[in-house]
């Protein structure tokens, strides 16, 4: 693989501003050098046949069927260094205490709201605040379990959070696939590098489960509760189930009981679920309380959670802090509640119900991208520099009209990792979305998933809109090994 | 154990082993057409009945002066979608069951059914001509047995395994009868009366290879197959996998691993008697079509009480 010609208009994961590589992917990239065009094709190829044959795909459903896509896998690594990574972890760590004690706080006595921290009209229109939660008490005080941040790296080659995905993250199935899939590509340089392990992220979350449930002292029942095979996150679903153990079900093989506990239909009859890692949005989960057609949920299962009889993660109105405004205000808590200044920087973001800040958005809309501040999958946003005179325009009156539901950031000059292609390594942007894990203890990932851009110059990484995934590198430069 | 995931084990062991016969018979019987004479004529048909899709069958080729050419029977048994009971539909279904319950089996099943799927959406149309068909034919076996070697060599003798087994045997046993009833409705029409012994033995070891049984069957009857002796064999033989009374007495014991429920008891205790107590000499000379179908119905009404004791479990 040839890298002399290898540019990134970009900061870039692998190789330095003089085209020699970082020090972390040292090893890596001297040996992608030593192999031929052919060698990257045979690797690029058997890759994608593990991928395509162990099933990492993500389900669509058209025409009545269900249709599996392959997720686009690249072979080149993101590699981060560990010492990075380590501040990184502790600045992620801190993010999701302080979000958890938000979260407490929305659903308790409001503190924040009262002190003028965070202004009290956010409530008002948060789509994802959840009457129905308030005054409820969740085990250990945990409403977001399971959390994935997004975090990009600016040009000044600084890692930033962009956003916080609090309700149901998914993604980390293709993480642990994706390492599985490298190690059989690339078995000599698992051998000579220290790439530290991903795989104990099952067991963690098995854990994180268990610590919540109602009857402790006794090996608790777990379920999966997964909206069917017609989801399109259902590969992850049956695979995480199945990496814990754990039962996974739908919504019909559950049902509440008259003594408000939670029962999974078996060949034995009924049996009691004390955890329940539910992959069905909020208002989906109960009939009952929420929308009530839903033939995903189970009827009573709130009522099951509220008198605490089945422990819920992520906790239904977990999402009131996922939430593009909310993000705004995250620095604000971590210094709020934790008494501690952010680790881990925010990208800058500018709020449309402050006057000042709505002004300087209508007038920067040209570089600036706006986002919605409830949707995920990367829709419904402008992307200033690339937008249309047109777009402009819709997107200034949908601001007007709406100011709580808008935010802005500055145009971020996302990182770029080489891809392969058929003329050679070629700069392609990706962020990188670790997960986080919250019940006893708080968990990191070791990286994360790394998500890359396909096309040439593209920032969007999601999978729905044509991202691919790279597998991450935490490696270790200071061990001897 | 789910009800639902306990369901879906087993009709993909169901559907794996529906493949596995159909690919077989399929198979035998297009070897068999290759050693008739021009006199005798080989016949479609009754295996078409048996599968119980004469009418989708009729739909598709309405026309009976344009007879269905050979291509045209192989593909609607190998490959048509509308057809409940084609080698690609219990494939597919096979899938779509294993698809909800992934998270139960080792991950390799994904691997070899995602092939076999692959195998037949891709270029099933190529590899069914009379060049490739030994060869497609050979490639579906192979994967059902991986199938059925994974799962005994790898899955926890649970009680997902158990209904898995369970399915496999109902399901063998109802395929059984239904390849002993195409072959004993006469696949070959000789046209001359002195072919007609000769030909309706042929018949029967066509009957016995497609079940894998045609070894078996000369070291257990050490003479020439007559269809007294075969259907013996294929009914009441107690060491043959896949002789009805080994599949459903196999069901039997399996039951003890279940919550107990009599009615599933009695319906396959039922069953059993009515093979050892069927009487081979006699069905043969009448026509065993009658007694086959007594026994596929009595299957379909013991899949009716397990569905109700296991299945559908009310709150």
């Amino acid at each position: 693989m040839d890298w002399t010609n290898y540019r990134s208009v970009a900061f870039d994961e692998l190789i330095a501003a003089d085209g020699g590589p970082r020090p972390a992917a040292g090893q890596l990239v001297r040996y992608l050098a030593k192999l031929s065009d052919r060698d990257v094709a045979a690797r690029q190829l058997a890759a994608s046949a593990i991928a395509r044959v162990s099933g990492i795909t993500f389900t669509v459903y058209s025409d009545g069927r269900n249709v599996d896509r392959p997720l686009p896998f690249d072979l080149i690594p993101r590699v981060l260094a560990r010492s990075e990574w380590q501040r990184t972890e502790a600045g992620l760590e801190q993010r999701i205490r302080a979000l958890n004690l938000f979260i407490s706080d929305v659903y308790g006595e409001q503190r924040i709201f009262k002190d003028k921290v965070v202004p009290a009209g956010l409530l008002a229109n948060s789509v994802n605040f959840r009457k129905e939660c308030v005054g409820v008490k969740p085990p250990l005080g945990i409403w977001a379990h399971v959390c994935g941040s997004d975090l990009v790296r600016d040009a000044d080659g600084k890692l930033y959070a962009l956003e916080d995905n609090l309700r149901i993250p998914s993604g980390v199935s293709y993480m642990l696939e994706n390492r599985i899939v490298a190690k059989r590509v690339f078995p000599e340089l698992f051998e000579t590098c220290t790439i530290l392990p991903v795989d104990e992220y099952p067991m963690q979350l098995y854990e994180t489960l268990a610590a919540l449930s109602p009857r402790p002292g006794e090996t608790p029942v777990i379920a999966l509760l997964t909206p069917g095979v017609f989801n399109s996150a259902y590969f992850e679903h049956t695979y995480l189930a199945q990496a814990m153990g754990i039962e996974l079900v739908e919504g019909t093989d559950l049902f509440v009981g008259d003594d408000d506990c939670t029962y999974m239909r078996t060949v034995y009859g009924p049996q009691r679920v004390d955890v329940i890692y539910r992959r069905v949005d909020d208002l989906y989960l109960d009939p009952e309380v929420f929308k009530p057609d839903s033939v995903l949920g189970v009827r009573g299962l709130m009522r099951s959670w509220r008198k605490g009889m089945v422990a819920l993660a992520n906790a239904p109105g977990a999402g009131v802090a996922d939430d593009k405004v909310v993000f705004a205000y995250v620095p604000k808590m971590i210094e709020y509640y934790l008494g501690e200044e952010a680790l881990l920087p925010n990208v800058p973001s500018y709020l449309c119900t402050d006057d000042g800040e709505r002004r300087y958005v209508l007038d920067h809309l040209d570089e600036l991208v706006v986002k919605p501040a409830n949707e995920s999958g990367g829709y419904g946003m402008l992307i200033g520099p690339r937008s249309t005179k047109k777009q402009r325009a819709k997107f200034k009156k949908l601001v007007v009209a709406d100011p709580r539901n808008y935010i802005a950031q500055p145009t971020l000059s996302l990182s770029t990792v080489p891809i392969v292609t058929p003329r050679g390594p070629s700069p392609r942007h990706v962020d990188l979305r670790p997960f986080i894990l919250s019940s006893s203890k708080v968990y990191v990932t070791t990286g994360g998933l790394t998500r890359v851009a396909m096309k040439r110059g593209s920032l969007v990484v999601n999978s729905s809109q044509g991202g691919g995934a790279k597998d991450t590198w935490v490696v270790d430069t200071e061990d001897p090994g | 154990m789910l009800s639902r995931v306990a369901e879906n084990l087993y009709w993909f062991a169901r559907y794996v082993r529906r493949a596995d016969n159909m690919a077989r018979l399929v198979g035998v019987a297009s070897q068999l057409q290759l050693d008739l004479p021009r006199s005798v004529k080989f016949m479609w048909q009754p295996m078409i009945d048996t599968v119980g899709v004469a009418g989708q069958f009729k739909a598709r080729f309405p026309d009976a002066a344009a007879a269905p050419t050979d291509a045209d029977v192989m593909r609607f048994l190998l490959l048509e979608e509308a057809n409940p009971s084609s080698l690609r539909h219990s494939i597919d279904a096979a899938r779509e069951m294993l698809r909800s319950i992934r998270d139960t089996l080792p991950p390799q099943l994904w691997e070899v059914l995602t092939d076999l799927h692959m195998f037949v959406a891709d270029d099933g149309e190529k590899r069914i001509t009379r060049r490739h068909r030994v060869d497609f034919i050979a490639h579906i076996v192979d994967g059902c047995l991986k199938i059925s070697g994974l799962v005994t060599a790898t899955v926890s003798r649970d009680i997902g395994f158990q209904f898995m087994q369970f399915g496999t045997a109902v399901e063998q046993a109802d395929m059984t009868t239904r390849i002993i009833d195409a072959g004993a409705s006469g696949l070959i029409a000789p046209r001359k009366e002195e072919d007609r012994e000769t030909f309706r033995n042929l018949q029967w070891m066509a009957v016995l290879s497609s079940l894998a049984a045609d070894r078996t069957y000369r070291r257990h009857v050490r003479q020439r197959v007559t269809g007294e002796q075969a259907l013996r064999f294929l009914l009441q033989n107690y060491d043959f996998p896949r002789s009805v009374h080994f599949c459903l007495s196999r069901a039997q014991r399996m039951l003890a691993a279940f919550p107990a429920r009599p009615e599933v008891e009695k319906r396959l205790g039922g069953l059993v008697e009515a093979i050892r107590n069927a009487d081979p000499a006699a069905l043969v000379r009448k026509n065993p079509a009658s007694f086959m179908d007594e026994i596929q119905l009595e299957l379909g009404a013991l899949h009716g009480a397990v569905a109700r004791a296991y299945f559908n479990v009310a709150a």
